[in-house]
């Protein structure tokens, strides 16, 4: 392959150009109700030429992969048309590495139908947990993608990216109430990962069936106290896609507000992207420029000292790559991506955090976030009231929402042990979605969060 | 064919079999931070097995179109465990007519997709200098073959053609994010009314205007009616219903919201994003009505729910899904609705929906492009809001509901529609 895509390389005349190609081979099951509701698998062979020309991007995307000299003619056609300016793409040290999963388990190895009764057992929990249990879903997935990666500087690089997961989720329902109980686990690993996941089946039905009888949460301003899984999902959605440069390199504004040095935490307040954590989802030894992936600070002590880069983005600011160009597949161009993000540990403890709280709430796990960069909004699984100090009745319905501007300088305690929930799902942006990433943080405390509900 | 290929080899082993075959080409350019920023063609091919085994489906995909062998035998390896079959393929049935495809959208070049970008630009430009604008034009031509055991056999051909511009206005630290896109399988599309639109999103902006929290009416824009839609379209898929997750279930025939409102399942628009003349079970296409004057009257159905629920495929294979999803008009001028607004919010676009309970109906949203309108008049653009409410009681307490149906999107006609009442949070 190798060869082949160097020869191909040498065809193009722009300034930089680069082949991605992929092989994927996926399986999947899934068992909605009683019945097994899919099953099967798919092999996918795909590839990306992107070419830059006088500062213009041009691409060719393809499944045959047959004749990538001409694929690469259309790519620098395309950014022919394009350009129209002075490249700036920020130089790296050429790379030459093949890198293996180590996946353990390979659940390549392993039968369609093992994977099957593994969440076929799951489900079987859920479905008898309690007789307003309504229904379930519970889906198990596989990829193994196989990454060639060549570029005119004379990087190449072999990379192997397995994800494996599995999504339980379990509806109970009493009349017209329908409440969902939901827990994933996925991993950039072997079967292993989701092997032994009785005991979330068992707290999705749980949740299902409790949530049924709980209130929704009024509409207010509230002290939330978020756990792990919520942090990570905060320090993603709250401020880590504003520190994306591609939102920032070519516009003076957001330059202004966005100039590293700046406060925008309380004195309390770590984040960090890490795309070199061991295991994690967000994981890799290089992004899909070819650059390694590293441990970048993005706000230490409160202060805003650091952002993450594609080779554009950190050329035209005048700063180093940081391994944050990623791609979700073969169809797409690779764009500024958070890896692991996580908000760093403090020294409070749990019992600190609640204890001179009055009215409050202590809101756990996630089923979603968005962010239009300043705004930014994501949705608890469920939450506890914390009335006087201690953890009281069960709430559903617990959305948060606030401005990254505020919100970040109302952190007033953080957690001392960080947490790597290993849950499934992941980021969208531009087109591309899901993208592995890896979420993790201590338990947060922030004052004056408006959580979103019906006022009583 | 290959499709008949691959039902030829997958029946030498299964007792029936549905195949599908997808190429396509597509190109876009895309305009980022006021200058043009890439162009390029994305090429793609796909193929896909279904097979039926001593009563049990399994599937498998590839992009290897020369691998009939292989993705037969993958197939047939899922459904030795696969899951139990309730259908059987549909025999050969001629689908009504719609238009799919449009000769204007293949000759179309990469610099007239440059041009209309630019054209758009300057027009968004023009209105303020210092609103960075992004823009993407894009266009594709898609072949697909099916066939199945049951002699069901189609070829198609579409186009697609689509257009976007977007402003981000930063200020101080607050940043506006306004924009308009359409796409159908049209070329006719007037750029310059899109970007007129994404001005008037921006003007209306201009100024934040402070809202205070509690009850109030709020219109949904045609964009903003989505917020309403997502609880209708999981609640009238036919699996969640067969299966209970749906609130509707056991609800046809009941009243379900105010008389003024339907809403109608159609996969038959000319160049709308989801017509086509079969679903992708080779199911004849059909209009749908889910409700007529406020009353639930049809579940979409693919061929294995229907056969679970004992119903009949509506055409919304695979997965029970709506296509195309039009409401019906009402008799309220849009600024008849405005102007009769003493207090209230207008909602164009939303954060955070879906996140949650969705299918209950429950929804809470970050406003993320809504206007505040005081005394009959749009005054400012909001922040800071969260909406919430639940689409099954909203539905009851409509207000008005526009007399004029515009596309948001290529798979949404709607007017625009008033909540008496909903809840709203502002910090």
């Amino acid at each position: 392959m190798r060869e082949k895509m160097e020869k191909a390389l040498r065809k193009s005349d722009a300034e930089y150009t680069e082949i991605r190609i992929e092989n994927v081979t996926c399986s999947w099951a899934s068992f909605r109700g009683e019945e097994l509701d899919s099953i099967g698998s798919s092999r996918t062979l795909g590839g990306i030429v992107r070419a830059l020309v006088k500062g213009g991007w041009g691409y060719a995307t393809f499944n045959d992969i047959g004749d990538l000299e001409s694929r690469v003619r259309e790519a620098c056609e395309s950014a022919r048309i394009v350009g129209k300016e002075e490249s700036r793409f920020a130089e790296v040290e050429p790379v030459v590495d093949e890198i293996r999963a180590p996946l353990e388990k390979d659940f390549r190895e392993i039968s369609l139908s093992e994977k099957k009764s593994v969440i076929e057992e799951y489900n079987k929990i859920i479905l008898s947990y309690h007789d307003r249990i309504e229904t379930s879903n519970v889906v198990y997935g596989d990829s193994f993608r196989k990454v060639w990666y060549a570029n005119s500087g004379g990087t190449y690089i072999e990379d192997e990216r397995p994800d494996v997961g599995v999504a339980i989720s379990a509806t109970g329902r009493e009349g017209d109430n329908v409440q969902r109980g939901f827990e994933s686990v996925a991993g950039s690993a072997g079967f292993q990962v989701i092997e032994g996941l009785q005991e979330k089946a068992e707290a999705a039905a749980r949740h299902a069936v409790d949530l049924l009888s709980a209130p929704p949460v009024t509409g207010g301003k509230y002290t939330v106290i978020i756990n792990p899984r919520l942090a990570g999902v905060f320090a993603h959605e709250a401020f880590g896609h504003l520190s994306e440069s591609d939102f920032v390199y070519e516009n003076e504004r957001m330059k202004e507000l966005m100039v590293l040095g700046k406060r925008l935490g309380s004195d309390i307040l770590n984040i960090i992207d890490d795309g070199s954590i061991a295991g994690l989802r967000g994981t890799h030894k290089y992004d899909d420029e070819g650059v390694k992936t590293r441990k970048n600070y993005l706000i230490k002590d409160g202060i805003l000292v650091g952002r993450l880069h594609s080779r554009e983005t950190a050329a035209k600011m005048g700063e180093q790559p940081t391994g944050n160009a990623r791609a979700i597949g073969y169809q797409h161009r690779p764009i500024v991506r958070m890896t692991n993000t996580y908000v760093d540990k403090g020294d409070a403890t749990f019992e600190d955090m609640i204890k001179d709280v009055k009215l409050g709430v202590y809101a756990i796990d996630m089923v979603g976030g968005q962010t239009s960069m300043e705004m930014f909004t994501f949705s608890a699984a469920y939450g506890y009231m914390v009335r006087d100090g201690k953890i009281a009745e069960l709430v559903r319905d617990v959305v948060l929402t606030g401005n990254v501007f505020e919100t970040l300088m109302h952190i007033d305690m953080i957690g001392n042990t960080v947490e790597w929930p290993p849950a499934g799902g992941g980021c969208g942006k531009g087109g591309q979605s899901p993208l592995p990433v890896g979420l993790g943080g201590p338990c947060v405390r922030i004052q004056n969060v408006v959580v979103g509900g019906r006022q009583q | 064919m290959i499709v008949n290929r691959l039902i030829e080899k997958a029946m030498q082993k299964a007792q029936g079999a549905q195949a599908a075959l997808g190429q396509s080409e597509s190109t876009n350019v895309s305009f980022e931070d006021d200058k043009l920023k890439s162009a390029g063609v994305a090429q793609s091919t796909g193929m896909s097995v279904k097979v039926v085994v001593d009563g049990k489906t399994g599937s498998s995909n590839t992009t290897d179109i020369d691998d009939v062998d292989g993705v037969v035998a993958r197939a047939l390896e899922a459904a030795a465990f696969g899951s139990p079959a309730h259908f059987e393929f549909p025999g050969p049935q001629e689908g009504p007519d719609v238009e799919v495809y449009d000769d204007a959208v293949l000759p179309v070049t990469k610099e007239e997709m440059v041009r209309i970008g630019e054209e758009m630009m300057a027009l968004v430009k023009a209105y303020r200098a210092d609103i960075l604008v992004s823009a993407g034009v894009g266009k594709s031509v898609s072949k697909a073959q099916f066939a199945n055991s049951a002699g069901m056999e189609y070829t198609t051909e579409t186009t697609s053609f689509g257009v976007g511009v977007n402003g981000q206005w930063v200020r101080g630290t607050d940043i506006l994010l306004a924009g308009h896109g359409f796409g159908w399988k049209k070329r006719d599309i007037d750029h310059g009314a899109i970007a007129r639109k994404t001005i008037e999103l921006l003007k209306m902006a201009e100024n934040i205007a402070p809202i205070k929290s509690g009850a109030m009416p709020v219109i949904f824009t045609p964009e903003g009616v989505n917020v309403l839609l997502l609880a209708l379209r999981l609640g009238f898929n036919g699996k969640n219903v067969f299966l209970g997750s749906s609130p509707l279930a056991g609800k046809l025939g009941e009243k379900i919201a105010d008389e003024a409102f339907s809403v109608t399942d159609n996969p038959l628009l000319d160049y709308a994003n989801s017509s086509g003349k079969y679903d992708s079970e080779g199911v004849p296409h059909q209009v749908t009505p889910l409700i007529e004057r406020g009353v639930a009257r049809n579940f979409l159905y693919d061929l294995d729910t229907a056969g679970r629920a004992g119903a009949t495929s509506t055409g919304n294979g695979v997965g029970c899904k709506p296509t195309n999803l039009v409401i019906k008009e009402g008799d309220t001028p849009y600024e008849e609705m405005v102007k009769n607004t003493k207090e209230g919010l207008l909602v164009h676009n939303v954060l955070g929906l879906g996140q949650g309970n969705p299918i209950s109906g429950e929804f809470s949203v970050n406003v993320q492009l809504g206007y505040k309108i005081d005394k009959g008049e749009i005054v400012g653009r909001v922040k800071d809001v969260m909406l919430a409410g639940n689409t099954y009681e909203a539905l009851k307490n409509i207000a008005a509901i526009g007399d004029k149906a515009e596309w948001a999107g290529g798979s949404l006609l709607t007017p625009p529609i008033q909540i008496a009442m909903l809840s709203v949070v502002a910090k």
